[in-house]
């Protein structure tokens, strides 16, 4: 029954988005969907809520992540109620945190979330979840002390009256400010994305969580790391952004590097998802580092196709290990025949991680790098090799447990279940659907959308007011001649 | 009707004095253990749903001994519905001394509301000797050992509150709290001014527990954050965790306190509400789980609502948000973080404001140190498998299930949950009490 309750739960918020992606006018640059109700006046706090493109795009992965996330999560079978209340309670902080146009409220979601992924992966984890829980815990509770230091530190320069991003965000502070608070964002996004020095959570916290919680953690809550540096730094600090996007992009390069290069060295399958589901954060984090306006903009797209590829990748090797029922890639080899579904998944999995063609993710990369290679060509050079070296681990992870040659020694193994093919598909199908369509389908002849206005346009809204800030020598020259 | 105000007062200290003579003298037919608690928890409601009707009005009584304003409501409203939920809570049918276990939590409450009303000294130190009597009566029916050590240490801040109360009065020469708050607030400090608030708040600290004795302020909130953090991630039993947990939070309050300003100690008073409910609920509703984890192993499995209870207990008391303790915590931090930038711009004191930032920032990271030893506990009660019956002994027992018990259980989590999202009036109204105290 709570199982039911948990799919049309997340069905009908899918639903309700969908209408809500529908409606968004996206020749607005400002927030939509506003909501504004005073909640501690005392301290300035009020609770608002918006959305703007990049939002949608994050509401839109959430959504998708979360009804995978059920899917995923059907064959649990002990403690079944506590399991998807706490499932669905993440999924709300993580929702909640997206539309949080407070930074109190941002910080009530941020840190919401820590509580009940940390007892999914203690409840209902594999062998090592104790260590992977305190990990979660401590990484992600040092990345909501930073936010809390960086929006303590915003509110009392701001004169300690509001809490609204509108002032926190609106009003300009001096370089020296701007660089103290990015420099506590930057901690509280890289531990959330995660980014190379503060990613010691993820590999025992993915590898252990159930798979349905692997997904959401991947997929939804680590992009919040992401948006964070889009919204604060990169909206609305940019001399702290000029100054500090080297730093973003060598991150960039580090993380994406090293994740490739953990992932060649893992004996285990769901250490190698989790280190692959770090790739795509690493290129999100570059368009950001980029500061122009094709790369932010190829960033939010990638916020959303990175969040799927990620969930697809650390979730078709969550799956994999289970039906294959060992997780140690000295013994799996050779499973394509006996499991067709999921190498095809797989298979997809790992070009949607590459950002081949036809993928969502193919649209991100070519508008992240044209950006970065612009403004930070070491930075896109060095996270352009990091990629090849990420399709060389695909390349052998692949060859080797899909098309290696049998292992006799090997326990049985079974194709993927009904849910477990349908929550895959949903992650790839998303991708491959904006791959194809990015600007939604059309009545043919005419220019009316037929039901899916396009996502890349529907996402647009709201960029440009973000990267105002960094067009401003582009467009000036025009003006001057 | 001027009179209104005093009757949560009166229901309350003569419903504990006619419980305690009717349980000594046996009037108090067998039967009666099956609704007293009932009869007492609704009675204790009735009396804060008084308290918040009739005490709006600003008056004084008996010649200025009892105020009435909007702290004394804040402190009033807090000790009853405390009181009502943890009457409520709390496993009655293990109490052998129902009598005694009754009375004492009201007179204790009955205590704290003398000590929030008090006009002078005499009724303060009254009313915070009240409460500590009955509270040592109370740990004496379960833990008699407990109870002699607490008696001593009470003695000790007893004295100590006393010395000072004798000091102040020979320095300023009055015992009226708002006139000693008018001499002090227009003199320079002085040795002899700065003895007896030393000998003062070393005997507050004693009473409330706080790590080290020596309170200078965000120091001392301070090191009881951090320590009463890194002391509950240190112990395991879920008692003496969530007293540490509490320590923790009571740091909190002080640094609030300390900041000075109205809005620090309106603050203060926010997460003090949040931390007086959590702090006396929790241990009614650990019940008898003495003897560390087993004890409570399991407990979402056979008693959910109390367990969730607990769960919401130790997060609040951790600071975790959505609930009471995190609106609390992060409302000190706002007004440290507000203080903080008053005092850049007004006295340019940059250190100052290193230090506030300083403090906010360990302030979180042991809030994070706190979550993750209340994970532990959740861990307990809701992952691990209970105990088997004959594996119990007679200190993990099952709390048992009642009507009133669970109605206080239920209760106790929709306060706590629901503290922030009605936090506006809880806060306007801990504003008030703090301008009530004479503060800008």
């Amino acid at each position: 029954m709570i199982k039911q309750i948990a799919f049309f739960a997340n069905l009908v918020t899918m639903f309700i988005l969908f209408i809500a992606y529908n409606q968004f006018e996206n020749f607005l640059p400002t927030m939509q969907y506003e909501e504004k109700i005073a909640w501690l006046p005392a301290i300035g706090v009020t609770y608002h809520l918006g959305v703007d493109g990049p939002g949608i795009a994050m509401l839109m992965l959430s959504g998708l992540v979360g009804i995978a996330s059920v899917l995923a999560s059907i064959g649990i079978r002990e403690r079944v109620r506590t399991y998807f209340a706490l499932l669905l309670l993440a999924q709300a902080s993580v929702n909640g945190a997206i539309v949080a146009r407070d930074m109190f409220v941002l910080i009530l979601f941020w840190g919401a979330s820590i509580v009940p992924i940390a007892l999914l992966i203690l409840g209902w984890g594999g062998p090592r979840r104790v260590g992977a829980a305190w990990r979660l815990v401590g990484y992600w509770g040092l990345g909501t002390a930073a936010l809390a230091v960086g929006v303590l530190a915003l509110y009392a320069v701001t004169g300690g009256r509001t809490f609204d991003m509108d002032t926190l965000l609106g009003t300009a502070q001096s370089p020296r400010i701007q660089i103290g608070v990015s420099i506590a964002m930057i901690v509280a996004g890289a531990t959330r994305l995660p980014l190379f020095p503060l990613h010691g959570w993820l590999r025992d916290a993915l590898a252990e969580a159930p798979v349905g919680v692997a997904v959401v953690v991947s997929g939804a809550a680590s992009r919040l790391g992401a948006f964070l540096l889009l919204r604060v730094v990169i909206g609305a600090e940019p001399a702290a952004a000029h100054l500090l996007s080297p730093v973003l992009a060598a991150l960039a390069a580090l993380t994406v590097g090293y994740a490739a290069l953990a992932a060649i060295r893992s004996v285990d399958i769901r250490h190698a998802g989790a280190y692959l589901a770090m790739v795509p954060g690493g290129i999100t984090l570059l368009g950001l580092a980029a500061i122009s306006p094709l790369g932010i903009a190829g960033s939010v797209l990638s916020l959303f196709t990175g969040g799927l590829a990620a969930a697809l990748i650390a979730g078709v090797c969550a799956t994999v290990s289970e039906r294959a029922q060992t997780r140690s890639l000295l013994l799996l080899s050779g499973l394509a025949p006996r499991m067709p579904n999921i190498a095809w998944i797989f298979l997809l999995a790992a070009f949607a991680l590459l950002g081949v063609p036809v993928f969502a993710s193919f649209a991100s990369e070519v508008m992240t790098f044209f950006g970065a290679f612009k403004t930070q060509p070491i930075g896109a050079f060095a996270v352009a090799i990091g990629l090849a070296i990420t399709a060389v681990a695909l390349a052998a992870l692949l060859g080797r447990v899909l098309f290696g040659s049998p292992n006799s020694d090997a326990p049985g193994v079974s194709d993927a279940a009904l849910g477990e093919t349908w929550y895959l598909g949903i992650l790839a199908g998303a991708l491959l659907w904006i791959g194809l369509f990015p600007g939604g389908p059309k009545i043919p002849g005419t220019d009316t959308p037929l039901f899916d206005p396009g996502f890349v346009s529907q996402i647009a809204a709201g960029v440009s007011d973000i990267t105002s800030n960094y067009t401003l020598p582009a467009s000036a020259a025009p003006a001057a001649q | 009707m001027r009179y209104a105000v005093l009757v949560p007062e009166a229901l309350v200290v003569a419903l504990a004095v006619a419980v305690l003579l009717a349980g000594r003298f046996g009037w108090m037919p067998r039967t009666s253990r099956a609704y007293l608690p009932q009869v007492t928890a609704l009675v204790v409601l009735v009396a804060f749903g008084i308290e918040l009707w009739a005490g709006a009005s600003v008056t004084t009584y008996f010649g200025g001994a009892l105020i009435q304003d909007r702290f004394a409501l804040f402190a009033k409203a807090a000790a009853l519905l405390t009181a009502a939920i943890a009457l409520a809570a709390t496993d009655w049918a293990a109490e052998d001394s129902l009598h005694i276990g009754i009375a004492m939590p009201l007179l204790s409450a009955f205590g704290v509301m003398v000590a929030a009303s008090a006009g002078d000294m005499l009724g303060l130190w009254a009313g915070l000797e009240l409460a500590a009597a009955a509270a040592v009566v109370m740990v004496s029916l379960r833990r008699p050992d407990l109870a002699l050590r607490l008696l001593l240490v009470g003695g000790v801040a007893t004295g100590l509150i006393l010395f000072g109360l004798a000091f102040l009065y020979a320095t300023t020469g009055n015992s009226d709290l708002s006139a000693i708050r008018d001499v002090l607030a227009n003199r320079a400090p002085t040795l002899a001014l700065a003895l007896p608030m030393l000998l003062l708040a070393a005997g507050l600290a004693v009473r409330a527990g706080i790590a080290p004795f020596h309170v200078a302020g965000l120091p001392a909130g301070a090191v009881a954050m951090v320590g009463g953090g890194a002391a509950a991630l240190a112990v395991r039993s879920p008692r003496p965790r969530l007293a540490y947990l509490a320590v923790g939070q009571l740091g909190w309050v002080t640094a609030g306190l300390a900041t000075h300003y109205r809005s620090g100690i309106a603050a203060s008073l926010f997460l003090l509400g949040a931390f007086a409910i959590a702090a006396t609920c929790g241990p009614a509703l650990l019940g008898r789980a003495e003897g560390g984890e087993p004890a409570i192993a399991g407990l979402g499995a056979v008693r959910p609502v109390r367990a969730a209870g607990i769960g919401l207990a130790m997060l609040s008391l951790a600071g975790a948000p959505p609930l009471a303790g995190f609106f609390g915590e992060l409302t000190v931090a706002a007004a440290l973080a507000q203080s903080g930038n008053f005092v850049l711009l007004g006295l340019g004191l940059l250190g100052l404001v290193m230090s506030i930032a300083a403090v906010i920032g360990t302030l979180r990271v042991l809030s994070v140190m706190s979550i993750a030893a209340v994970i532990g506990t959740l861990r307990v009660l809701y992952i691990q498998s209970p105990l088997e019956e004959a594996r119990r002994g007679a200190a993990a027992a099952l709390p048992a299930v009642t009507g009133l018990s669970t109605a206080g259980a239920v209760a106790f989590c929709v306060v706590i949950a629901a503290y922030g999202v009605f936090g506006n009036p809880i806060l306007g109204l801990a504003d008030q009490g703090a301008e009530a105290l004479g503060l800008r």
